[in-house]
């Protein structure tokens, strides 16, 4: 089964093509990362996949249910989500229990097993500490390591990741994505990650897609180079 | 003590504590989907909507409903139109709202004017039993659902992209959370004029917003903020013999600035206690 399934798809803005003929698979277990240079149409691609946008042509979809055909948790981390008001009133473990609620908690009380997995999230981004302070009152890289504990709270099936790193240091960086990789690995999360980071990240993804602009492509309009594989990654 | 003998003032307090309860819930909503003066377009817009009532010689308190609740559901449509600057939807219905209504009273020239004049500036002791119960309606309803769906306009209001890939149906929610503004403008625009009703929505939950720092309580302290300003307000308007709704909103500008100033002392108490440290 493949969590994430985009074919063929292209995605015009007022009438001007940015994305072309994009196809590929993300599937349970496997960490993807999504490259391009700045204005690739990386966040749109996401978006599409998503079903925030709709493709002009071909589609993007993502499965309902997950490989214990329960239904399908996404987490999803916007680009700059961390920009969020600072006046939102809001404590640390306000925000990232919130991540539990899509766990069929909209309507009840969150029990143990929530509180540990929030308990745990924000330890693993060391904000535990900080967990009664006024979200608008911390750093960007702090917002930011906020914006992951939420997410690994939720313990999604599917990430799909738009440079969630801004801000954060190169330790804390690689902290994350070894916790990604074991997510993927012992856990069969899939993982589709947007980053610019990608000499940082090759030993820790599967797969490798970059989106480029081809010579006979109209200014602003990316498409898909090659789907590199490990061996190529690691070479 | 003696203005509780009087019935008015009996239903005015009542109206005034479940008015206290209602504003801050709606209002910290408004403000955190930057739609502050959502209550003001709406309130113009009732205008509109009673304008057109007397013209058509319709019940002014159901054509507002009728027309607040149109508006309502154009806002959500015209915000997605411009997702980035929501108050744009704002601007335009304000504007439309308020041309509707000029242009309808001008075409209603002879004995409008009274009518007009009292749902621009209100009067909460002028409140009669049946506005009482239709206010304690709105009361169970606002209060019923913000208990049910706390946590998913918590989710909504902190990031709708989020929320939609959450699952949560984002449009839907969005509308009937206009809708049931819509609903309550119209209810209180009588009570308290349309001049004032944004005031009063919006002021306790943004003082609320500057004094806690979770979620749940800056609700709690709106609602003490809105009892504590509807209260003196009503008891300072009984004393002077001074409009009711522009009393209260004074009362609440006095407290916004009075808790401004505190705040700012306090952060700089702490600020030379740290450097001490």
């Amino acid at each position: 089964m493949h969590y994430i399934e985009v074919k063929d798809l292209s995605f015009y803005y007022d009438e001007e093509p940015v994305l072309k003929n994009i196809s590929f698979t993300v599937d349970p277990g496997e960490f993807v990362m999504l490259t391009g240079e700045n204005g690739a149409a990386k966040s749109t691609l996401l978006r599409n996949i998503l079903g925030l946008l709709t493709p002009n042509k071909g589609t993007a979809s993502i499965s309902l249910v997950n490989e214990r055909n329960e239904k399908l948790a996404i987490g999803y981390i916007p680009q700059q989500v961390a920009s969020f008001n600072a006046g939102f009133p809001s404590t640390v473990l306000e925000l990232v229990r919130s991540g539990r609620y899509q766990r069929g908690k909209w309507f009840k009380k969150l029990d143990e097993e929530d509180k540990e997995h929030v308990e745990r999230a924000l330890k693993s981004v060391g904000m535990w500490d900080m967990r009664h302070k006024k979200i608008g009152e911390l750093s960007g890289g702090q917002k930011q390591r906020i914006s992951l504990a939420r997410i690994f709270a939720t313990d999604p099936d599917l990430f799909v990741l738009d440079e969630p790193t801004t801000g954060m240091d190169l330790e804390s960086r690689q902290e994350f994505y070894e916790l990604l990789k074991h997510n993927s690995k012992v856990h069969g999360k899939g993982i589709l990650m947007v980053t610019h980071d990608h000499e940082d990240i090759k030993q820790y993804a599967d797969r490798h897609i970059q989106l480029v602009r081809k010579e006979d492509s109209p200014w602003r309009c990316f498409s898909m180079d090659s789907c590199k594989e490990p061996s190529k990654l690691h070479s | 003590m003696e203005m509780f003998f009087y019935g008015f003032m009996q239903r005015a307090f009542q109206a005034s504590f479940l008015i206290a309860v209602i504003a801050p819930i709606l209002g910290l909503f408004l403000i955190l989907r930057r739609q502050s003066l959502m209550a003001d377009t709406l309130s113009h817009i009732s205008l509109a909507g009673i304008a057109l009532g007397l013209l058509l010689n319709v019940n002014p308190t159901f054509m507002t409903l009728v027309v607040v609740v149109i508006a309502a559901v154009s806002i959500d449509y015209i915000r997605m139109l411009y997702k980035s600057y929501s108050e744009i939807s704002i601007a335009i219905l304000m504007s439309a709202g308020m041309a509707i209504a000029l242009v309808l009273m001008s075409l209603n020239e002879g004995g409008t004017n009274t009518s007009i004049q009292q749902y621009l500036f209100g009067s909460i002791v002028t409140i009669n039993f049946a506005q009482v119960r239709l206010l304690l309606f709105l009361f169970v309803l606002v209060v019923g659902l913000f208990l049910v769906f706390r946590k998913p306009m918590y989710v909504l209001t902190f990031d709708e992209d989020t929320a939609y890939t959450a699952g949560l149906p984002v449009k839907f929610m969005s509308i009937i959370f206009n809708v049931i503004t819509g609903i309550t403008i119209a209810v209180i625009m009588p009570i308290v004029g349309a001049l004032l009703v944004s005031a009063i929505i919006i002021l306790p939950a943004a003082i609320a917003m500057r004094l806690s720092k979770s979620f749940n309580l800056v609700i709690l302290v709106g609602i003490i903020i809105g009892l504590i300003g509807m209260f003196t307000g009503l008891t300072a308007s009984y004393q002077f013999g001074t409009p009711p709704g522009a009393t209260i909103t004074l009362v609440f500008i006095v407290i916004f600035i009075i808790t401004t100033i505190l705040k700012k002392l306090v952060n700089q108490l702490k600020y030379k206690k740290r450097r001490r440290v």
